[in-house]
């Protein structure tokens, strides 16, 4: 809301400087964004917050100063003198929907003669940044910047029936409005109409047709008000948005309207001539507000910590327009003042109180008292995680949730489509995503495209997966994308597995996955709980993403992460005997799981086994077509004495022999 | 008059064979001289120490004992210098290449975490210190929880559609839900869960329908957080927030509140930060007392507890830390960017 210095001490002595006034507003609530000099007057800008509409005008504005300089405030009383035929021979309304239109008055002013403002009117507007068009509807904007209630001229002669109608719109309806564009209007918008079609839509803007022009001899002036809901609906709605519309949709002063229409006509009398005849035509159906706020002496202290001189107290609320009601002894009773609304509750009262008195005196050096606070099984295993996963040599990224359709998709199986948000800043980006390794990749092959082709990332966050009727599920997930292959991808999963403490192992079976190579990729389980997906990504979704270098990519579950992992680890004796090591190479037939092989070792070597780890594998000389070597190594320890070497042989001859008879190995030569 | 040998000419070829040894064993060049300097003194055959072992026997008995004490002299002198020979030769044959000390360092790759993730945690850090406890909450909220028990009835601006991302019409929840535009949502999770006194944050995204641009996000990231016990006033939230301030501005920083309004705290302020060397104040969040109403529809009596709630932006936070100018690098996860925290 910009202000004019000069139009306000039209209502307020102001005996201060600009920066003072301004500082002394920013600190009650209205806050200053700037101060600008057009041409002698000061334009002020102060952010109005939504609850105080009361501020939307200078009068409000100028209300506001008074009460906080403790100033006199004077409004002007309108004075009109009215002659010729009464206005309910001149014209008529009629109001079809109260429910939405809850007073409507109309005056009229005949023998106008429409032609420029004086110079002190345009000057006014220009300093608040409004273009003068004509004295008639200058003068209707200016009340409006004046008390906040906004007002619109008719040419009564271009009003077919020369009276109005306050109704619904009715199919197929247009309007031409002022800015001479049409609009169709939407059902069950509200319209004033004439006898014959719409002529403005409520609250929002005019129409073309009836508005004032250099030929008008005939104003009729409409002061009203409306739903404001239905006011918001239908500018949103038409996109047409005006000074006029953003006070409709919040709260008017009731007794604005009267004040509004009375001073229009006076300022038309003024700056245009012309005769105003006598009476006003106004359906009023606005229901009466009473409301009495009791606030208990302790209320202020209580909210704000210091006590506050109850004299003082009663003195801001009186400053700010509040009758005092009634009295006794724990208690004071309050009406609030027309122009505050959004004063109901004894907080309310608290506030204004609070505001004007000043917060600055609310003191900083409370003592708080100690509590004691755990960290959460889910932050701590996320902290983990990034750390593990930085010491691996990834860096974190933070991509959008929303993401286009092809992003969206899980990588397992699709189950339905993805959930979507309906914005009309957001078509194509609407989708709420299912996996986060698809915008990971969309960030490495942003990386790759900028000569950053090595980039390792991972993200935490959020899926969304719809369930029916209820809000979706929404897993927190680990993601990860690299240029590292399926064997290394897989070995940063069972690093962080091994750093969260996991009891169990993590396994992996075959997987086909839309994104992923076959015979590349993978889930993961961490005991019977799915963990998620490796694998490296395929040629063809490389193609799609744009990657030109090799790819891999690993999603986890991080609540099966957390499920398994043990806060805190119970030592295991280290071993500190001697250990023994043996490799074996062992021949049987191509494409066994290493798994099976791992496991009847596990089996057959006996609890001295402390470890076996996978070599290399091998084809060629010494075999068959249909078998590989594959070589590996054990690791033998006693936990309280040295092994004889006679037992680890023992153990070796059991595990080739075990080797041999479930899966037909036989030792390399 | 062979019979006996004489000491003192005992004791001279002691004295050279140890001149001897020391001399060859020293001056063995490679592993094969050694052996051979090896062989002829220490030998265990034919050595010349082994003879001159043997020379013992000739000697009268009376000789004997000064003999024998030089003859282990000499062997453990002869013995150690074989160690020492060996010793030299074995590092002698490693050739060693001299570096350049001046090449870089060969680095090993680890990864950042990203800034956002380093200010939420130094948040989580300063506030975990003064007693909250992190919460958390959905992402996809019920309007239920992102306005209802927030005190943002139906008729309210903020729940127009064209400023929400509400999930579409249709199937499912559709339009009840929406993603959530404040974190405040959790404040109502949590107090709907537990009974007072409560202190805890949230922190995390949060979806507005905002143009993209240097200085906003159609998401982005909010902590929030909030305190509910008896008696609980805005002296309170004040040496709080200024609490918080100190941790992280230093000790010197000012905090001012400025009236403002939210529909779920009365009174509601904004929160301005001064700090040393700042010319002039800084908006940081806002903050307020916890609506009555907003009390009530977690079941709270506002007459026996009273709270205060405050929220602040983690990126506007973490762009002024880091000296970063736009909001959109933070999504970009471009490694040149990503690399520099």
């Amino acid at each position: 809301m910009i202000v004019s210095w000069n139009w306000l001490t039209e209502y307020v002595r102001l005996d201060m400087n600009v920066e003072e006034l301004g500082e002394r507003l920013t600190l009650s609530g209205l806050n200053l964004e700037s101060i600008s000099d057009v041409g002698g007057d000061l334009a002020i800008d102060v952010e109005v917050t939504s609850n105080r509409s009361d501020c939307l005008c200078h009068v409000g504005v100028a209300r506001e100063i008074a009460a906080l300089h403790g100033k006199r405030l004077a409004i002007p009383d309108p004075r009109l003198a009215e002659k010729g035929k009464p206005v309910a021979e001149l014209t008529s309304v009629a109001v079809e929907a109260p429910e939405l239109c809850s007073r409507f008055t109309a005056r009229v002013v005949s023998g106008v003669k429409v032609g420029e403002s004086p110079w002190w009117l345009r000057k006014r507007l220009e300093t608040i940044g409004v273009r003068p068009v004509s004295n008639i509807v200058d003068v209707t904007n200016y009340v409006m910047f004046e008390c906040g209630q906004p007002l619109h001229a008719y040419d009564l002669d271009l009003l077919e029936g020369r009276r109005l109608i306050v109704r619904r719109s009715r199919p197929g309806e247009t309007i031409k409005a002022i800015n001479n564009r049409v609009y169709e209007v939407g059902p069950d918008m509200l319209v004033i109409a004439d006898a014959a079609r719409p002529v403005g839509l409520a609250g929002v803007m005019g129409g073309a047709e009836t508005e004032i022009r250099d030929t008008t001899r005939t104003v009729l002036i409409e002061a009203a008000r409306f739903d404001p809901i239905a006011v918001r609906r239908a500018s949103r709605a038409l996109g047409l948005h005006s000074p006029s519309s953003f006070r409709f949709e919040r709260p008017i002063d009731p007794e604005a309207t009267m004040w509004a229409s009375r001073r229009c006509a006076e300022l038309i009398l003024q700056t245009a001539g012309g005769t105003l005849h006598p009476g006003v035509i106004d359906r009023d159906a606005t229901k009466p507000r009473s409301t009495v706020i009791r606030m208990r002496s302790n209320a202020v202290e209580r909210v704000l910590g210091i006590p506050v001189d109850p004299v003082l107290a009663r003195d801001i609320l009186a400053r700010l327009g509040l009758r005092q009601t009634a009295e006794d002894a724990e208690s004071t009773s309050y009406e609030p003042p027309s122009w505050r609304p959004d004063l109901e509750r004894e907080i309310d009262l608290v506030e204004e109180v609070g505001r004007v008195h000043g917060y600055d005196s609310v003191p900083q050096d409370r003592a708080i008292a100690l509590v004691s606070t755990a960290v959460a099984p889910r932050e701590r295993i996320e902290a983990q995680v990034r750390e593990t996963l930085a010491a691996l040599g990834f860096d974190e990224a933070v991509t959008y949730s929303l993401v286009e359709e092809r992003l969206a998709a899980p990588l397992g199986a699709p189950d339905g489509p993805a959930l979507r948000i309906e914005h009309q800043s957001r078509k194509r980006e609407s989708y709420l995503r299912r996996a986060i390794a698809p915008s990971l990749l969309v960030a490495r092959a942003h990386n790759e495209a900028r000569g950053r082709g090595e980039a390792e990332l991972f993200e935490l966050a959020q899926v969304y997966l719809p369930r029916g009727d209820a809000l979706p599920d929404q897993p927190p997930r680990v993601s990860l994308v690299s240029g590292r292959g399926f064997r290394e991808m897989k070995g940063v999963v069972e690093t962080l597995a091994a750093r969260l403490h996991c009891a169990e192992r993590v396994t992996a079976r075959p997987a086909e996955l839309e994104l992923l190579e076959r015979g590349r990729s993978a889930e993961l389980w961490l005991g019977a709980d799915l963990l998620g997906h490796v694998g490296e990504i395929s040629s063809r979704s490389r193609a799609e993403f744009d990657l030109k270098g090799p790819c891999s990519t690993a999603e986890l579950a991080l609540e099966v992460l957390e499920a398994h992992a043990r806060p805190v680890p119970l030592l295991r004796p280290p071993g500190l005997q001697p250990a023994v090591a043996r490799d074996l190479s062992l021949v049987l037939e191509r494409d066994r799981p290493w798994s099976e092989l791992e496991q009847t070792v596990v089996e057959a070597a006996g609890a001295i086994l402390e470890a076996v780890e996978y070599l290399d594998t091998f084809r060629g000389a010494g075999m068959s077509e249909a078998e590989e070597s594959v070589h590996f190594g054990m690791i033998f320890r006693h936990l309280e004495r040295t092994l004889t070497g006679e037992e680890v042989e023992r153990a070796v001859e059991a595990v080739v022999a075990a080797c041999h008879r479930r899966l037909g190995a036989r030792l390399r030569a | 008059m062979n019979a006996t040998d004489s000491l003192e000419s005992a004791l001279a070829d002691l004295e050279a064979l140890r001149a001897s040894g020391r001399s060859a064993l020293a001056q063995a060049q490679d592993s094969a001289a050694l052996e051979a300097a090896r062989v002829e003194h220490l030998g265990l055959k034919q050595g010349r120490l082994k003879t001159a072992q043997e020379r013992l026997k000739s000697l009268e008995p009376a000789a004997r004992r000064d003999y024998g004490r030089a003859f282990n002299e000499v062997k453990a002198e002869l013995e150690q210098a074989l160690e020492d020979a060996r010793n030299r030769l074995a590092h002698a044959t490693v050739q060693v290449e001299p570096v350049d000390v001046t090449l870089p360092g060969i680095r090993p790759r680890i990864g950042r975490l990203h800034p956002l993730t380093l200010t939420m945690t130094e948040l989580k850090n300063i506030f975990g210190r003064l007693g909250f406890s992190v919460a958390q909450g959905p992402e996809v909220e019920d309007v239920w929880h992102n306005f209802e028990a927030l005190n943002i009835p139906e008729s309210h601006p903020a729940r127009d559609p064209l400023d929400n991302f509400y999930l579409a019409a249709g199937a499912g929840i559709g339009q009840r839900a929406m993603l959530r535009s404040q974190t405040s949502t959790v404040q109502i999770r949590v107090m709907e869960k537990q009974p007072p006194p409560v202190r805890v944050i949230a922190i995390g995204r949060v979806y507005r329908p905002d143009t993209v641009d240097a200085t906003h996000s159609f998401m982005f990231h909010q902590i929030e957080g909030l305190m509910v016990e008896r008696g609980a006033t805005m002296a309170d939230l004040k040496s709080v927030l200024s609490l918080f301030a100190q941790a992280y501005l230093g000790t010197e920083v000012k905090i001012r509140f400025r009236p403002s309004f939210f529909p779920f705290t009365e009174p509601s302020v904004e929160v301005d930060m001064l700090w040393h060397g700042k010319a002039r104040w800084v908006e940081m969040g806002g903050a307020g007392m916890v609506d009555p109403n907003v009390l009530r529809a977690v079941g709270y009596d506002p007459e026996e507890v009273s709270g205060f709630a405050f929220g602040l932006g983690v990126e506007r936070l973490c762009m002024r830390r880091y000296g970063i100018d736009d909001i959109r690098l933070f999504y970009q996860n471009d490694v040149g960017f990503l690399r520099q925290f």
